[in-house]
């Protein structure tokens, strides 16, 4: 019985991810557009800073050190904006009808939280295409680039559960746009992304300590970069806690969504 | 009266799809959208919930659906009730909400199949299951197009389509003719009675249309401000309003003071209003009246020119039951004050 209802709950998680993936084979335009961006990161952006010392630690250019920061960035906003797509479903009906099935609703949850992180695939293979053509010399062990694809879609469903949880406590679109654009950028300034912690003031120090982005840039920079795992097991242990608390949070806070 | 008793025996056994007894919903902010109702809907019919906008329609339907919990009184879909047994109440229900709510993003086929999937449809039978909901409601040669590409009447059988995927005892659907063109509106009327013949499946429907609620529905109920002002066959509804009202104009030759001076026997129905040329006259059943009634006139030496027939619409019921709620103080026993006003308004 428990077990059948284990393998329930996989399946709508997994069905909600493949409904994803198609709708990404339908169309990936938007995708793609996304890759614009981190591309500017690196080229413009990574060549210019890259000309001050001491940015990235001796032995690799600037370029490379930023970017696992900016694939984790640009998954990051993906992921941040999801509940926009939520709220937008609410509105079209479509989240009744999915919560209208018997499936529970926490497997809703953490379905189209796993549908962001299916988007976070997507973006983490064009970034990593994306380094290989502009010469960003990386660690491209297929092994190294699964574990980074993992990391992502992890990142991915613990900031869309973020955003769900906004969304179900400020219930709008124009809400939703507004408190994306504000927290992005802190969230990605207060991480390890484009510049090491240790240069960070004292009390940023702290705040990027309790940013999970610094923990998934770290992870990632270790599988694309240096090949270092000592941080690793930390790295996920403190994704795998901040991705289960968003989802529970998330699971309890969606109803007030549809009431 | 031992048919009649016989016949409510009989309703007592017929096996209930809904059941709801006292429902009240109260929200946080104290509104009490649904007050106390209590209705049943009996296995294979299609029960239309009729009422104004924000009479608790929607908040109904879902609890019904175990999208929110009532505030009391209890609820019972297929046996099963709504607070014990929420996901066996949704395994059984399926849903068409108000807005148009297929992803249209997904092909026709991807939309039955996320469904067939989260309603746990056995893989083995998912594909066929699939295909024959397509061919039900006629999208078979669309099925590999996007939904975003399909008109509102498309979309709408593909929702019908995506709720036939698990086979469902009991569909709930909240307007579902709602923005659609006439001929996609009796479509969609088409293809629900089709459903409810073919598999059985009880109905629950919400319209603000009346023509369509008459075609669709065995029974009525009238909702409003939270509240069953009447719950009815349409056709009990519509003769509770008053009768079929004829209007015969005599000719020119007849005097007035003849006119103004007749009087009907009772069997054929009573004279509303009288003006010395034109006679309204309110009776049970205007096309068996009538031929009697020419045929009386006649025997008077009184012959008609012109001669016209009204009967009541569901619309003339929604107004009577929507109103009376909003104003109980009101007594619409006085079924004499109701044909006169229903003669008024015809006139």
């Amino acid at each position: 019985m428990v077990q059948n209802q284990v393998v329930r709950f996989a399946s709508s998680v997994l069905t909600l991810g493949e409904m994803e993936a198609r709708k990404i084979r339908h169309d990936s335009t938007e995708l793609w557009m996304r890759a614009i961006q981190p591309a500017l990161w690196l080229t413009v952006f990574g060549t210019i800073l890259g000309a001050i010392r001491g940015l990235a630690p001796s032995g690799y250019t600037y370029t490379q050190y930023i970017a696992p920061g900016v694939l984790a960035q640009s998954v990051l906003f993906v992921a941040i904006f999801y509940g926009i797509l939520i709220v937008w479903e609410r509105d079209f009906g479509l989240l009744t009808k999915l919560l209208s099935t018997p499936s529970p609703r926490s497997s809703i949850i953490v379905g189209k939280a796993l549908a962001a992180g299916v988007r976070g695939i997507f973006q983490g293979i064009v970034i990593v295409a994306l380094a290989l053509i502009l010469g960003i010399n990386l660690r491209f062990d297929i092994l190294d680039v699964l574990g980074v694809l993992v990391v992502a879609v992890l990142f991915a469903m613990c900031f869309a559960s973020l955003s769900m949880i906004l969304a179900s406590l400020l219930k709008t679109r124009d809400r939703m746009m507004g408190i994306g654009q504000a927290i992005t950028m802190p969230l990605f300034f207060a991480s390890n992304a484009i510049y090491p912690i240790s240069l960070m003031p004292k009390a940023l120090q702290y705040i990027a300590l309790g940013n999970p982005m610094t923990y998934v840039v770290d992870a990632m920079r270790a599988m694309l970069l240096t090949g270092n795992y000592s941080g690793l097991p930390t790295d996920i242990f403190a994704l795998l806690i901040s991705t289960t608390i968003m989802i529970v949070i998330a699971s309890l806070t969606l109803k007030r969504l549809i009431e | 009266m031992l048919v009649r008793e016989a016949e409510m025996e009989k309703a007592r056994n017929v096996p209930k799809a809904i059941s709801v007894k006292n429902l009240t919903k109260i929200y946080g902010n104290g509104f009490k959208a649904v007050d106390d109702i209590s209705f049943e809907v009996n296995e294979g019919e299609i029960f239309g919930l009729l009422g104004p906008n924000g009479a608790g329609k929607t908040t109904t339907i879902k609890i019904l659906t175990t999208m929110i919990k009532q505030t009391s009184g209890s609820a019972e879909v297929a046996g099963r009730n709504v607070n014990a047994n929420p996901k066996e109440v949704r395994q059984v229900v399926s849903y068409v909400p108000q807005a148009i709510s297929v992803d249209g993003d997904l092909s026709a086929y991807e939309n039955l199949l996320v469904f067939g999937k989260l309603f746990y449809v056995n893989r083995s039978d998912l594909n066929s299951r699939i295909e024959s909901a397509l061919e039900y409601m006629g999208l078979s040669e669309r099925k590999d197009d996007l939904a975003k590409h399909f008109s509102g009447g498309m979309m709408r059988r593909l929702e019908i389509a995506q709720a036939l995927v698990n086979r469902p005892k009991v569909m709930i659907l909240d307007e579902p003719s709602l923005g659609l063109d006439p001929s996609s509106k009796k479509q969609i009327v088409d293809y629900i009675k089709k459903v409810n013949k073919e598999f059985q499946t009880t109905v629950l429907i919400t319209t603000h249309d009346m023509m369509e609620a008459d075609e669709l529905c065995d029974k009525i109920a009238i909702m409003n401000a939270g509240r069953i002002s009447i719950i009815g066959a349409p056709q009990e509804l519509k003769k509770s309003v008053g009768g079929d009202v004829i209007t015969i104009t005599l000719s020119k030759g007849s005097s007035v003071t003849q006119v103004l001076g007749i009087s009907i026997p009772l069997i054929l129905g009573n004279i509303a209003s009288n003006d010395g040329s034109t006679l309204k006259i309110v009776c049970e059943n205007g096309e068996h009246a009538i031929p009697r009634l020419l045929e009386y006139f006649e025997k008077n030496s009184l012959s008609a020119d012109a001669i016209s027939l009204s009967k009541p619409t569901l619309d003339d019921a929604f107004m009577k039951y929507a109103k009376a709620s909003l104003d109980s103080s009101r007594d619409y026993g006085d079924t004499r004050a109701t044909r006169r006003s229903f003669a008024r308004r015809s006139g």
